[in-house]
């Protein structure tokens, strides 16, 4: 069983010899400063640094895939926010949000068109990494995390109770653009898609609101999703207990919870795929027992795919990563 | 509507964030003659404790809160033209900000809310802020707390940095130091020598106010 069949047998939820390990990219981005070091950097803005980055990750780390791009910015640079890229040591943010009016945008960024600035560069890079035997994981950044980052998110937050009718329209505008981008990637031989929305935390949202502006716009775009066969990974960060009831009605084919989500309890509750949740914390600064240990549970607690659980630092070390994808192919099964 | 229930009122538009319907009410606690200090406290600041504890019991949301908020200020604006400074308290000076490295800045904004909301006098120097300048602002407005907040382990390195400099400037012990953040906790608070550690928006302002002698 090679790591593409083994990813997508269980993201359709057949049998495996053991779960894959993997780090999708995009938010969870294993790209640390040691690989950006060896690809000689380049790799938010080139296809070219963008593929071997990702193959890097797959050789000298061991996880099982090639996931692009390494940011959640590329989809917001291109509906008018500015992004400060980064280096070596930081991942790219938004430095200022689009100020013009949410109508304005709408009509400004033809939903038609999702190719500008960096997009056009991930597909590229999907295009070249396609192949037989290791799965290449698409990612895009959710439309709540991507409404909240093109404009500002207080305001956005806002919306949702003084005018959630001009709120959703936005979002639906947003989702509808992720949705097309997502497909550009299918179509450039991504195997998987990873649906990463941070913002979308029960703990900021609520059930309510999360019901009513996360729940069916992941519908839509996990269908659209599934309608190509592709099956979708997505990722909630923070405390989502409160949520894990409402994430089986989206349907993606495995859930993602930050490392405060007890996967015993989450595997009680969730119906479909569970993805997770080593600490990003540990993986940073733990030993490497304390690191194997954290691991051996989420096993016990009998997650589908062994992953880390939000977004690494940069600072994370290439040892402390090998070493959990080493014991996930082989210590845990010896 | 005699002063009683105007407060009531004030209480309970603020909880179900109508910011017009608070804007008009205050404008009548000032047709009454209402003194603005029993407005603020009897009417603004009691919904704005009800908006804590439904936020603390889960029942609130950050979009609530935001939007209540908004209401308070609209009340704010209408009745503090006319609030005699006199019959105030000296407030609490708070410094807050989130480390340099980090924009994640939702948590920050939210203390800063509840904060003012309760009194507080609050220097937001917003994300991604140079350590030093947590020292220059807190020394520039005589402050009593510095707060810091990051989501990111890299970056949480930034809040030992800023005490050791208060403690290299024999300056430390004039101000109370709160910090908070998704990776955050009290042992990380005890090992760099924080006062105080406080796990969500509305415990960090309750602790503060503890802190420094006032509940």
């Amino acid at each position: 069983m090679n790591e593409k069949e083994r990813l997508l047998n269980v993201l359709k939820g057949d049998r495996v010899d053991r779960p894959p390990v993997i780090c999708p990219g995009g938010m969870m981005s294993a790209c640390v400063t040691e690989i950006s070091d060896q690809v000689g950097g380049g790799h938010h803005t080139s296809s070219k640094a963008m593929v071997s980055a990702a193959r890097k990750i797959n050789e000298l780390i061991g996880f099982e895939n090639y996931g692009v791009p390494f940011c959640l910015t590329s989809e917001v640079e291109a509906l008018g926010a500015c992004v400060n890229l980064g280096d070596n040591l930081i991942e790219p943010r938004i430095t200022r949000y689009n100020d013009k009016s949410l109508e304005v945008i709408m009509e400004t960024y033809s939903p038609n068109e999702v190719t500008p600035v960096r997009m056009g560069i991930v597909l590229e890079a999907i295009r070249e990494l396609r192949n037989s035997r290791v799965p290449v994981i698409g990612n895009i950044s959710g439309h709540i995390s991507t409404a909240t980052s093109v404009v500002d998110p207080l305001e956005m937050f806002k919306l949702l109770r003084r005018d959630p009718e001009r709120a959703a329209r936005f979002m639906a505008f947003i989702n509808d653009y992720l949705i097309r981008y997502a497909l550009k990637m299918v179509k450039a031989g991504a195997d998987v898609i990873s649906i990463s929305d941070p913002t979308a935390t029960g703990e900021i949202l609520g059930p309510r609101n999360f019901q009513k502006f996360a729940v069916p716009y992941y519908q839509n775009i996990i269908k659209a999703l599934h309608q190509e066969g592709i099956p979708v990974i997505l990722h909630i960060c923070g405390n989502a207990s409160n949520i894990v009831a409402a994430l089986n009605e989206v349907e993606a084919n495995a859930v993602s919870f930050d490392s405060i989500v007890n996967m015993k309890t989450a595997r009680e509750k969730v119906k479909t795929g569970l993805m997770g949740n080593v600490s990003t914390q540990l993986l940073h600064t733990g030993e490497r027992e304390k690191i194997l240990s954290i691991i051996r549970n989420a096993l016990h607690s009998e997650v589908d795919i062994v992953a880390p659980a939000c977004g690494l630092s940069m600072a994370t070390s290439v040892s402390n990563l090998k070493a959990m994808t080493d014991y996930v192919k082989e210590g845990y099964y010896k | 509507m005699d002063k009683e229930t105007l407060f009531r009122e004030i209480s309970h538009a603020l909880v179900e964030f109508e910011v017009e319907k608070v804007a008009e009410l205050a404008e009548q606690t000032l047709l009454q003659n209402i003194p603005a200090f029993e407005t603020i406290t009897e009417g603004l600041v009691t919904g704005m404790k009800e908006v804590s504890r439904l936020f603390e019991e889960e029942e609130y949301f950050l979009p609530e809160v935001l939007m209540c908020s908004d209401a308070f200020n609209a009340g704010l604006e209408v009745v503090n033209p006319h609030l005699d400074k006199a019959s105030l308290e000296k407030p609490i000076k708070m410094v807050i900000g989130v480390v340099e490295g980090d924009t994640h800045d939702i948590g920050k904004n939210l203390v800063g809310i509840l904060s003012g909301a309760s009194g507080f006098e609050v220097y937001d120097l917003g994300r991604d802020v140079p350590l030093d300048r947590f020292i220059e602002k807190a020394e520039e407005v005589e402050s009593d707390m510095i707060c810091m907040s990051t989501l990111m382990t890299t970056t949480m390195d930034g809040m030992k940095t800023v005490i050791d400099r208060l403690i290299e400037r024999n300056i430390r012990d004039k101000y109370k130091v709160l910090i908070g953040g998704g990776p955050i906790s009290q042992t990380f608070c005890d090992k760099i020598g924080a006062d105080l550690y406080a796990n969500d928006a509305s415990s960090a302002v309750r602790k503060a106010k503890e802190l420094m002698g006032r509940v």
